[in-house]
């Protein structure tokens, strides 16, 4: 309740703002204020500067830009999943939808066609898969964890029975050489995957934030009703979420195909779940409505560090599922102790320079 | 009278209360007696600590300080089961049923009377569960499961579960929010009766003659200290508002000279496809405030719930002379119709969003292109929350850290922004303390100011009186009635609300 001696608030100005009537902070201290990831970012800035100093191979360029490439299919696939979580969905269905629109990248490429019908036909594949689900989530009201456990099960059955269960070369192949260079080439030593991931991190936090779409789908994913009542079309954004999230399966299965020089029937079984751990660690919560992709980054960048962490000191990789178990049920965990106020709200003023367009910044927890 | 040789011994006594939770100290310093026999109410505005201290009481938070005897003696009520097990009983606004289990079960959660052999004695539960509801003057088969149940039914359930209960301390925190005016009084009933039982009740409600009728003592609480411990009945209502907000409200549902302008509203005919409400046919004017009136089930939230798109409804209606479809909410928004629901918990708030994102939700001229305007939006949020007085500390901050009156402030806000021809408002004062209805009332006289017709749907009768110019009384899912405000008694509206008749003297 101190207005009228504002200097001596700079310290942790914990709770008493809460009370405060109307006296909002500047602006930069609400931009920058933490959001629901910052516990996320905090460690994984820990763990960076520990690798750093314990293995020199770490901190290289090559290492870093290696850690990109090699999540880059699971960042893709988690930004879809940001948005179907936000939607207070979840789409168990992206890891083989990815296979199966990475079959018919391979299938056309193997058919002679060139590089953009291909891709286009790939992400056109993706896109459908989704609107289906979406369509029979919301025009048949039938729950989303029922049609994408379908889902999951018929689009990798698809993949398998296209090509009798075999991998598909695409190695050498006149289409392909264009997405091998997308995938490994560099520009002024900057991997164009990198900015590729970028420039999608950059249109997803700016779809959720700048546009009305965006709103719809955190109201909906808040409160659906509430959403409904206030003039949403409520089974149109669910349609577009899953149909976003089909759109990414189909770009991360030409990122995959183009890693791999193939494309293989048989996703990863441990990915789908790789994924939402990396969205849930950064902050999205599944129970909808609130989350965003800054967070997503960072979740997706802290397992591909820790991976790369125990890789690089030798420890048997067979260790990394019980490191980011831990890590989700702790992120998601502390979070949840923090909202039931538990736990004292992290200080404000931090120094984390992030300029989150994505992440909604609650800046006072909610009272009991 | 022997309630008050009983009273020697306290029942309860808390001394020192502090509570604090992040960004509030909700309790400070308070100390309370609460004897067997009496019937104690809470009062303050949102905010004051009122339900923070009921949580004490019943086990839901645990005190930061502070000190608690039962009987005398020393204790902690370490979680609810503890209370429970001291016979501390807590019904609040928020339900604590179990949405999947039938009426009968919910009565009986937790304590299911067994049979010999161990097995649930379904009978016994069925037979014991119709009657206590029919003590309540429910009528519900105990057999559905709660969650087919209407708001109000579920909280009559809870109800009845906490009157069969033995307890010695029952806390009523806004039990009868959700409640008409007749299940209310039969709840007062029931509380006089275990009160002449010894049972000691802690009461709280935003509804001043609830307090008058049963409360023989109030403690009136301030940002979480105690003001005053006053008599009641004895202490004037002027006195006690006084009290809890610390200046004088002057005339609460204040006054207007509006002429009344041309019909902006005109109902051919309409009825809900389930039923609840039958062909109605109404006219509302510019200018004017029509109130419905009518107990749980007669039509009267199915009225505002078609008009707002909310429910599947035929018949025509006309808003300024234009046809309006009423086939979803978007459609009854775009014709001119702004609907606030009365359940603003489950239908209007969006919990994990800031303020700024719960008053802009309904404002779709926002985009262009799909693209939101952040700038205009951010100026639109400052302005409605200077002109709709919502006090938050910043429009970031989430919607469930205001107060439930900010809460509804923004609910109403987003509506009244977008300044609809037709407002209608279901219980727009629903649980929302004295100083903030006032300015809810403003708010409506405001918008009838600018022009628009407004209907409101209210359980509370003196609300209608003093708000309303014109009052449709429903029963059986049709108008029984029409009252012009002026002069009106309570009682001529509820003697239609119960029976479907008019008394004797306004037949028409």
């Amino acid at each position: 309740m101190s207005i009228d001696q504002p200097t001596t608030d700079a310290g942790p100005a914990t709770a008493a703002a809460a009370e405060r009537p109307r006296a909002a902070g500047p602006e930069w201290l609400r931009r920058i204020s933490p959001g629901r990831y910052s516990g996320v970012l905090a460690a994984l800035l820990v763990v960076c500067v520990y690798l750093a100093i314990t293995e020199p191979a770490f901190g290289t360029w090559d290492n870093l830009m290696n850690v990109v490439k090699s999540n880059s299919v699971m960042f893709v696939l988690a930004l879809g999943a940001t948005f179907v979580i936000i939607s207070a969905g979840i789409d168990l269905s992206v890891a083989s939808a990815m296979a199966a629109s990475g079959m018919i990248l391979g299938l056309t490429l193997r058919a002679g066609w060139a590089t953009v019908p291909a891709i286009a036909v790939t992400l056109l594949f993706g896109l459908g898969l989704g609107l289906i689900m979406g369509a029979t989530i919301s025009w048949l009201k039938i729950s989303f964890l029922v049609v994408t456990l379908g889902g999951l099960s018929i689009f990798q059955s698809f993949a398998l029975v296209v090509n009798d269960g075999a991998t598909i070369s695409v190695f050498g192949l006149s289409g392909f050489s264009p997405i091998r260079s997308f995938v490994n080439d560099e520009v002024a030593g900057i991997p164009l995957l990198l900015l590729f991931d970028l420039a999608l991190l950059l249109l997803a936090g700016g779809v959720l934030r700048y546009t009305r779409f965006g709103r719809a789908l955190f109201a909906v994913g808040s409160n659906p009703e509430a959403a409904r009542l206030n003039g949403i079309n409520v089974g149109a954004v669910l349609m577009a979420v899953y149909g976003i999230a089909g759109l990414t399966a189909g770009v991360a299965a030409i990122v995959s195909v183009g890693r791999l020089t193939g494309a293989s029937p048989e996703s990863d079984p441990t990915l789908l779940l790789t994924v939402i751990t990396a969205v849930l660690i950064g902050g999205t919560a599944y129970t909808g409505g609130e989350g965003g992709v800054f967070g997503t980054l960072i979740g997706v960048l802290f397992l591909g560090v820790v991976q790369n962490g125990l890789t690089l000191s030798g420890v048997n990789t067979f260790w990394q599922g019980m490191v980011s178990g831990l890590i989700l049920i702790g992120a998601v965990g502390l979070e949840v102790l923090r909202r039931r106020g538990r736990l004292p709200r992290l200080r404000r003023g931090g120094p984390p320079p992030e300029n989150p367009p994505a992440a909604p910044a609650p800046a006072a927890g909610p009272m009991a | 009278m022997s309630a008050a040789e009983r009273a020697a011994q306290p029942l309860v006594r808390l001394r020192g209360i502090d509570k604090s939770f992040p960004g509030v100290r909700a309790l400070d310093g308070v100390d309370l007696t609460i004897a067997p026999g009496e019937v104690h109410a809470l009062t303050g505005e949102n905010g004051s600590g009122k339900s923070t201290l009921a949580k004490v009481l019943a086990g839901v938070v645990q005190p930061d300080a502070g000190t608690i005897e039962i009987d005398g003696e020393r204790c902690t009520i370490a979680s609810p089961a503890a209370a429970l097990k001291r016979g501390i009983v807590l019904i609040s606004q928020e339900l604590t049923l179990a949405p999947t289990l039938s009426v009968a079960e919910n009565v009986y959660l937790g304590r299911l009377p067994r049979t010999r052999l161990g097995f649930v004695d379904w009978r016994a539960v069925h037979r014991h569960a119709r009657e206590v509801l029919d003590r309540l003057d429910v009528h519900v088969d105990t057999r559905r499961p709660v969650g087919e149940l209407s708001v109000e039914l579920q909280q009559e359930v809870e109800i009845a579960r906490a009157m069969s209960s033995r307890a010695r301390l029952l806390i009523l925190d806004e039990a009868t929010s959700s409640l008409s005016e007749a299940a209310t009084d039969r709840l007062l009933q029931l509380v006089k009766q275990r009160r002449d039982e010894g049972v000691a009740v802690v009461t709280i409600s935003h509804r001043m003659p609830e307090l008058y009728e049963v409360a023989s003592v109030a403690t009136v609480l301030r940002d979480g200290k105690l003001v005053d411990s006053v008599p009641l009945p004895r202490t004037p209502e002027q006195q006690l508002v006084r009290l809890m907000v610390g200046r004088e409200l002057g005339d609460y549902y204040g006054k207007r000279e509006i002429a009344r302008g041309e019909v902006v509203l005109e109902l051919d005919g309409l009825a809900s496809n389930d039923g609840k409400l039958k062909p109605t046919s109404l006219q509302l004017r510019r200018g004017e405030i029509l109130g419905i009136a009518g107990l749980v089930g007669s039509g009267k939230a199915e009225l505002a719930q078609a008009l707002g798109g909310a429910i599947p409804s035929s018949g025509s209606v006309r808003v300024a002379g234009r046809e309006v479809s009423l086939r979803d909410p978007r459609a009854a928004l775009a014709g001119g119709i702004g609907f606030v629901p009365d359940d603003r918990k489950r239908a209007a708030l969006l919990p994990t969003r800031s303020v700024a994102e719960n008053f802009s939700i309904a404002w779709g001229d926002l985009s262009r292109g799909g693209l939101l305007d952040v700038r205009t939006e951010r100026r639109r949020v400052r302005e409605a929350i200077d002109r709709y007085g919502v006090v938050t500390a910043s429009s970031q901050h989430l919607i469930t850290t205001l107060s439930g009156g900010n809460q509804q402030k923004v609910v109403l806000g987003r509506v009244f922004a977008l300044s609809p021809d037709v407002l209608v408002l279901g219980e727009p004062t629903r649980g929302i303390d004295v100083g903030a209805k006032a300015e809810v009332y403003r708010l409506m006289q405001e918008a009838t100011e600018a022009g628009a017709g407004v209907l409101v749907v209210s359980s509370e009768l003196p609300e209608l009186l003093g708000i309303a110019d014109r009052i449709l009384v429903f029963f059986g899912g049709e108008v029984r009635a029409e009252f012009a405000a002026n002069g009106l008694e309570e009682e001529a509206i509820a003697h239609v609300a119960v029976s479907g008749q008019p008394l004797e003297q306004h037949a028409a």
